[in-house]
């Protein structure tokens, strides 16, 4: 009997693995991913139940990144929420040979230079995590609360352009996201376009 | 044609100016200009001049060097579309950019629509009626783009035109033309077409019962963001006098306009600007298109293989699987049920009788994975064998026809049809041998089916059962064709004692499958259930030799009852313990082994991702252990000598990745290389930037050794 109960317990758990779909969706688990930071350390998205996660789509020589930069916006986010116990995982997913790959030793010069603050700087010149994810652009924004779930996927605001005076006048999705995120609330702007270079995979 | 020269007010860029383009083979400025670094843009208006309460229209000409684009209004997964902003007397009033039909870029996995050569983007400006005849107008435009050919630069521009107002305003002629061709390439608009849009949670079907005009689509660009996944293969197809095309939805799409508004492209480059009403439909109301299986994992498009090729494929696998181990043995019965049926038409009847057979089980087959890659479930080629307890239900089959075969028992007429392959059945006997052949042939994955397979589960469901069709022509032919021709059955050699002698060999070669059977079900649940598996089939034995005692001649009524009784009985509960045994075993699957002298790795994309990533080149052995072309690769060619010490050399990691139980990420994975099926073998080199290769499914050392010598 025992067995009997074990198989089909098996057998449900066999059945009952669904495929991931190919893309993260909003809503839904956020699939899981392992990669190499730029200090050669190991970083899993299950390590960080329990607290909301940022993943930020990098490549620095992306205009509309060096729009984000530049101004010292995204910068000041991630001190913002990483200051309130936000992982910020900023992920490079240029392919060697491809605009803005970076080695893991000149990302530590890169982030100097800008006063980037990310909780960890993670290396997918392969492009696997990019594609688990359908990351598009650079930048291109994620909120993951602290079940895993997937609660915010877009742009970074709402005034694609190149241009830093657009920030001031900008809502920020990923601001305003993690703000109610943070607070328990439902994320009302949950999904948007987002914009920027394409990811150089 | 001096005195048409309008006052041009030299433009003032962002970057470096540079000289003015003219149109081609005149070098007369074609009016304020500006450039980028790839892109020069030029304000051409219509006329030269302006009339009050007229309309001027004004084109703003893109001229891209080679390889850079622009974007269109929805600009794709990426980019920025261009912006005019104009600065204008007072009643003067600009409309809209009139785009048009735009191309779909696409640079791995990203598409984007946009721009290429050179663009005219047309604005109109309304002159007021209070302009004043005989004064100047300064029409000023900030021009912003972003020009992209694989990386990004933004571009802007302050240009300004200043035209007399006039009573009559004159046509430049030297632009006619250009305007022409430009009013030619915007999306006309289609107020006769009849259509709407039905929504599925995956994709959108846009169709239109009359379409005049259309020819031939292409696809679609929508004009709404966030609603369709624009690097997905769209479905355009031409029916009757309407269309359809069929496109997937975004990964994370908005909620649903009520309108669809966007242009139908043809293949000849003109496009229709529609707009349509949009219903949302139950969530399967709509199949995505299918995916073309990718190839290349760094964009190596190798595409799959078209339709007749992959179907001589199948027909050619077909073929081949009669020389699969797995297969022969049965088949080889049918030869003899041919030779007792031979000469006048029964060998005929039963030739088609087994093709049917083969036919309809593979059709079956073909409907079940529909079936079950509609429900979304990962599996692929060979999956029956991933489950133990069918691996069970296969072993008591296989020992009952063995212990048949060698006279243990023999099946009365009345059960030949329920009886299966046993050699003497009927029509219907021939019919359900050649269904248990294609039942047992389907885990070996013969040469060029492996690819045939691929093509057949990406494409639609009648491209899958045609190739599902091939495949098991290809199997039945053999037979077909000796029981058509009665002369080549002459060739046959004649009934007689041999026939037994052969039959029990046959015997003992089925009681290898069942070996075979026992060992790959060993593999998957362990020693525990190995033995188990061995009393059931012990059971099974025993009912087997009852039921031949029982229906034996001579046997009396009562002994028969007995025997009968006691064999349904044995068989059941045979059958329930081998079936209800499997577990788990621990370390199957986990892929980590040390082989034939070589230091195997577990396979996971994880690993394959930062192996890649620090630069060392992978070997990666998508296999199982009821693939018996895997384990002999395994054991001939990549445990060579030559070729372990080479791979040990070279410093290439070995992962494997272990199909022997499902795996979704591993089905997930051979899915992307565009395979349905073990064996896969994939060798990445040191530069992450080259294609991986993907070898032949029949390994020799020296192809290794190449394949090793060229990636590298």
């Amino acid at each position: 009997m025992k067995r009997i109960v074990l198989f089909a317990t098996v057998a449900g758990l066999l059945l009952a693995a669904g495929p991931a779909r190919a893309a993260a969706v909003v809503g839904q688990p956020a699939p899981e991913f392992t990669l190499t930071d730029s200090n050669g350390k190991s970083h899993s998205l299950t390590s960080f139940k329990g607290k909301h996660v940022v993943l930020e789509w990098n490549n620095f020589d992306c205009p509309f990144v060096v729009k984000h930069y530049g101004s010292g916006n995204m910068q000041k986010l991630q001190k913002a929420y990483t200051g309130k116990g936000v992982v910020w995982l900023t992920v490079n997913s240029s392919a060697a040979g491809k605009q803005g790959h970076l080695q893991a030793a000149e990302v530590a010069a890169k982030l100097g230079e800008r006063k980037a603050a990310p909780s960890a700087y993670l290396l997918d010149a392969d492009g696997t995590v990019g594609k688990l994810y359908g990351a598009k652009t650079t930048p291109h924004m994620f909120v993951i609360d602290p079940q895993g779930k997937l609660v915010y996927a877009g742009a970074i605001d709402d005034k694609p352009s190149t241009d830093q005076a657009d920030i001031a006048g900008a809502r920020n999705l990923v601001a305003a996201a993690l703000d109610e995120a943070l607070a328990g609330k439902p994320v009302s702007v949950a999904t948007s376009t987002p914009y920027g270079c394409s990811v150089k995979y | 044609m001096k005195r048409f020269l309008p006052t041009l007010i030299a433009a003032l860029v962002c970057a470096a100016p540079a000289p003015a383009q003219g149109p081609s083979g005149d070098s007369r400025p074609a009016g304020p200009s500006g450039r980028s670094k790839n892109v020069a843009v030029t304000l051409v208006p219509e006329t030269t001049s302006v009339a009050a309460g007229q309309v001027l229209t004004v084109a703003l000409k893109l001229e891209m060097a080679p390889e850079w684009h622009t974007y269109w209004i929805n600009p794709g997964d990426s980019g920025l579309p261009t912006r005019i902003q104009w600065t204008l007397p007072a009643g003067f009033e600009a409309g809209p950019i009139q785009w048009p039909v735009p191309e779909r870029i696409a640079v791995g996995p990203i598409t984007s629509y946009g721009y290429d050569g050179e663009a005219w983007l047309l604005s109109e400006l309304k002159v007021p009626a209070a302009a004043v005849v005989g004064s100047r107008v300064q029409l000023a435009a900030r021009i912003d783009w972003l020009e992209c050919k694989e990386l990004c630069l933004p571009g802007k521009a302050q240009l300004a035109l200043e035209l007399p107002v006039v009573a009559q305003a004159t046509p430049d002629p030297t632009h006619a033309e250009a305007f022409a061709q430009a009013r030619a390439r915007l999306p006309l608009p289609t107020p006769l077409w009849k259509g709407e849009a039905l929504a599925g949670a995956k994709a959108i079907a846009l169709s239109f019962s009359e379409a005049p005009g259309a020819g031939a689509v292409e696809q679609f660009f929508p004009l709404q963001l966030e609603l369709v996944d624009y690097a997905a293969p769209q479905e355009a197809t031409t029916a009757g006098a309407g269309l359809r095309v069929v496109f997937s939805r975004a990964a994370n799409p908005a909620a649903l306009p009520a309108t669809l508004e966007g242009v139908v492209r043809t293949a000849d480059g003109r496009g229709f600007l529609v707009s349509v009403p949009l219903r949302e439909g139950a969530a399967d109301a709509v199949a995505p298109p299918k995916a073309r299986p990718e190839a290349g994992g760094h964009g190596g498009a190798a595409g799959g293989p078209s339709l007749p090729v992959a179907l001589g494929f199948a027909f050619v696998g077909g073929l081949l699987l009669n020389l699969m181990p797995c297969v022969l043995p049965v088949l080889s019965l049918k030869v003899l049920s041919f030779v007792r049926h031979g000469g006048e038409g029964g060998a005929l009847r039963h030739g088609l009788a087994f093709t049917a057979g083969v036919l309809v089980f593979f059709w079956a087959l073909a409907g079940a994975l529909l079936a079950l890659r509609a429900g979304g479930e990962q599996i692929g080629w060979g999956f029956q064998l991933q489950s133990p307890p069918f691996v069970a239900f296969l072993a008591s089959l296989f020992l009952l026809l063995a212990l048949n075969l060698l006279g243990v028992f023999e099946m009365g007429e009345s059960l030949s049809g329920v009886g299966g392959a046993a050699p003497r059945g009927g029509l219907a006997g021939s019919f359900w041998g050649g269904a248990l052949a294609t039942l047992t042939a389907t885990p070996c994955t013969a040469p060029f089916m492996g690819s045939a397979l691929g093509f057949a589960l990406a494409q639609s469901a009648a491209v899958n059962f045609a190739v599902f069709t091939a495949l098991g022509a290809g199997m039945a032919a053999p037979y077909l064709t000796l029981s058509a021709s009665p002369r080549l059955l002459k060739w046959m050699p004649k009934p007689g004692r041999w026939m037994e002698t052969f039959k029990q060999l046959m015997g003992f070669v089925l009681l290898g499958t069942v070996v075979f059977l026992a060992w790959l079900f060993g593999r998957q649940t362990g020693v525990d259930g190995v033995a188990a598996l061995l009393g059931a089939l012990l059971l099974v034995g025993m009912a087997a030799w009852a039921y031949g005692r029982g229906t034996a001649p001579g046997a009396g009524g009562r002994s028969r009852l007995v025997a009968l009784a006691s064999a349904v009985l044995l068989l059941g509960a045979g059958l329930a313990l081998g079936m209800t045994q499997p577990q788990r075993a621990a370390d199957v699957g986990s892929g980590a082994a040390t082989s034939g002298g070589l230091q195997w790795e577990a396979w996971s994309p994880e690993r394959l991702a930062e192996l890649r990533a620090a630069g060392r080149p992978v070997f990666v052995d998508f296999t199982a252990d009821w693939c018996l072309t895997c384990q002999v690769n395994e054991r001939v060619a990549l445990a060579s000598p030559e070729v372990a010490a080479r791979l040990q050399a070279e410093g290439v990691t070995l992962l494997k990745a272990d199909w022997t139980l499902r795996d979704e990420r591993i089905t997930r994975a051979l899915a992307e290389y565009g395979r349905q099926g073990v064996p896969v073998y994939v060798l990445y080199g040191r530069d992450a930037s080259r294609p991986h290769r993907l070898l032949p499914e029949i390994l020799d050392a020296a192809t290794i050794l190449k394949a090793l010598d060229e990636t590298l």
